[in-house]
């Protein structure tokens, strides 16, 4: 269970999808004007890395290797497709809003990668940790990144028409924070951020794995 | 199967396999979505043609009059033209969903308008124009509301007087685009017609 953990936190910290592998960013710099776009980008891309993961780990042993990739497609591009007409039908603004957003994460490369890359090679226990990781790693960033451009660019959060979280009305938030430019500089920030964190982290493993040593090499 | 040297037909087995389980699955998600999809849109568009026309109770969509419509509307792209009705089946007037090109691609909007062709109102179902410039003047009540009372019958001359957003001309004039296609769909189609309704004294 461990190794299935470990496996799973890679996603979130030092193999983050989107802050360290920056795989893609195109979705996530277009949606992230909206917190509630983003939260259902986030969930979509979740249930479609985790269910192709299952099935190309599934399938890696009766998959030739010549055919894997047009195989993959049509994996990814089916649960895109479900994931499509569940929205449209379930979620008439946010699909709106996402647009043609969804129908781009088959060609999204976080799971044609992480499917090639990790899920054909492992079994299914650990795809699933693989594809779970990755996709709320990718979730937690561009739910953030989303929050803060809609709060700092429209002066208010808003969830399924509810209002969660706003300036007070005088407040005109700029709008370079909504558009592309502000898209990257933000970014930047979080980049920055997540690196300094994953430093400071693998610093702290590195202390305590030698402090053990030092104590076993006492204990003797 | 060793699965480095296959040979051509498990190659061509596995795609097909593949292809046919994908495609029975989504046929499976089509079918339990289908009916849901097409309400929610209906839904929509009976919503924006209520905005636009709040007085009538029923929409009649006149596919006969489609075609004609669309050449009428010359660039803008006509989807459908519905007669609004009040209770008792009269003409109340006509909603035009009408697709105008804006900044980020189309604009699909319905304008309604009213049976002697006075514009009552502009909906806009979606858009994709630049969030926080070109979106903001689709929100703006003080654009939006410029359009009423345009005459249908001269919409040409009403269209000059207008006012743009500063900073989103593109959005704008996209908009303004919607309503003078909606205008001449009614000068040349729909004021024909007026006469031919069931209760006009």
């Amino acid at each position: 269970m461990s190794e299935w953990f470990s496996v799973f936190k890679r996603g979130l910290s030092v193999d983050n999808p989107l802050t360290v592998l920056m795989i893609g960013l195109c979705a996530t710099l277009a949606v992230s004007t909206k917190f509630e776009g983003a939260f259902f980008m986030g969930l979509a891309v979740i249930f479609v890395l985790t269910m192709s993961a299952i099935l190309v780990s599934f399938l890696r042993h009766v998959v030739p290797e010549k055919v894997r990739i047009p195989v993959f497609i049509v994996i990814i591009a089916s649960f895109v497709t479900i994931v499509d007409l569940m929205m449209k039908a379930f979620l008439p603004t946010v699909y709106d809003f996402l647009g043609v957003w969804i129908p781009l994460i088959v060609v999204n490369c976080i799971i044609l990668g992480r499917a090639e890359a990790f899920s054909y090679h492992k079994p299914v226990k650990l795809a699933i940790a693989d594809g779970l990781g990755m996709g709320i790693g990718f979730s937690a960033v561009i739910v953030v990144l989303a929050s803060i451009r809609e709060l700092l660019g429209s002066g208010q959060i808003v969830f399924l028409g509810t209002k969660i979280i706003g300036f007070p009305a005088w407040y005109k938030g700029p709008n370079i924070v909504l558009l592309f430019p502000g898209a990257f500089i933000i970014f930047g920030f979080m980049v920055a951020g997540a690196m300094a964190l994953n430093r400071r982290m693998s610093a702290r493993q590195v202390q305590t794995s030698q402090r053990c040593t030092i104590e076993e090499g006492g204990g003797s | 199967m060793d699965r480095a040297n296959a040979t051509p037909g498990q190659m061509v087995l596995a795609v097909v396999l593949t292809c046919a389980v994908a495609a029975s699955a989504l046929s499976v998600t089509y079918d339990l979505t289908k009916d849901r999809i097409a309400e929610q849109e209906r839904a929509a568009e009976v919503a924006s043609l209520g905005e636009v026309l709040p007085d009538a109770s029923e929409f009649v969509a006149m596919e006969d009059l489609l075609e004609s419509a669309q050449v009428a509307a010359g660039d803008s792209d006509v989807g459908a033209v519905y007669r609004a009705e009040g209770e008792s089946g009269d003409l109340m007037g006509w909603g035009v969903r009408i697709a105008a090109r804006g900044y980020g691609g189309p604009i699909r909007m319905v304008v309604g308008l009213d049976r002697n062709g006075q514009v009552t109102g502009v909906s806009i179902i979606t858009n994709t124009e630049t969030p926080g410039l070109g979106t903001e003047v689709l929100a703006s009540d003080d654009f939006m509301t410029q359009f009423v009372g345009w005459d249908g019958l001269d919409i040409d001359s009403a269209a000059k007087a207008y006012d743009a957003v500063t900073g989103a001309s593109k959005s704008s004039n996209g908009v303004r685009t919607g309503v003078l296609a909606s205008g001449h769909v009614f000068q040349e189609v729909l004021s024909g017609i007026r006469e031919g309704g069931a209760v006009d004294e």
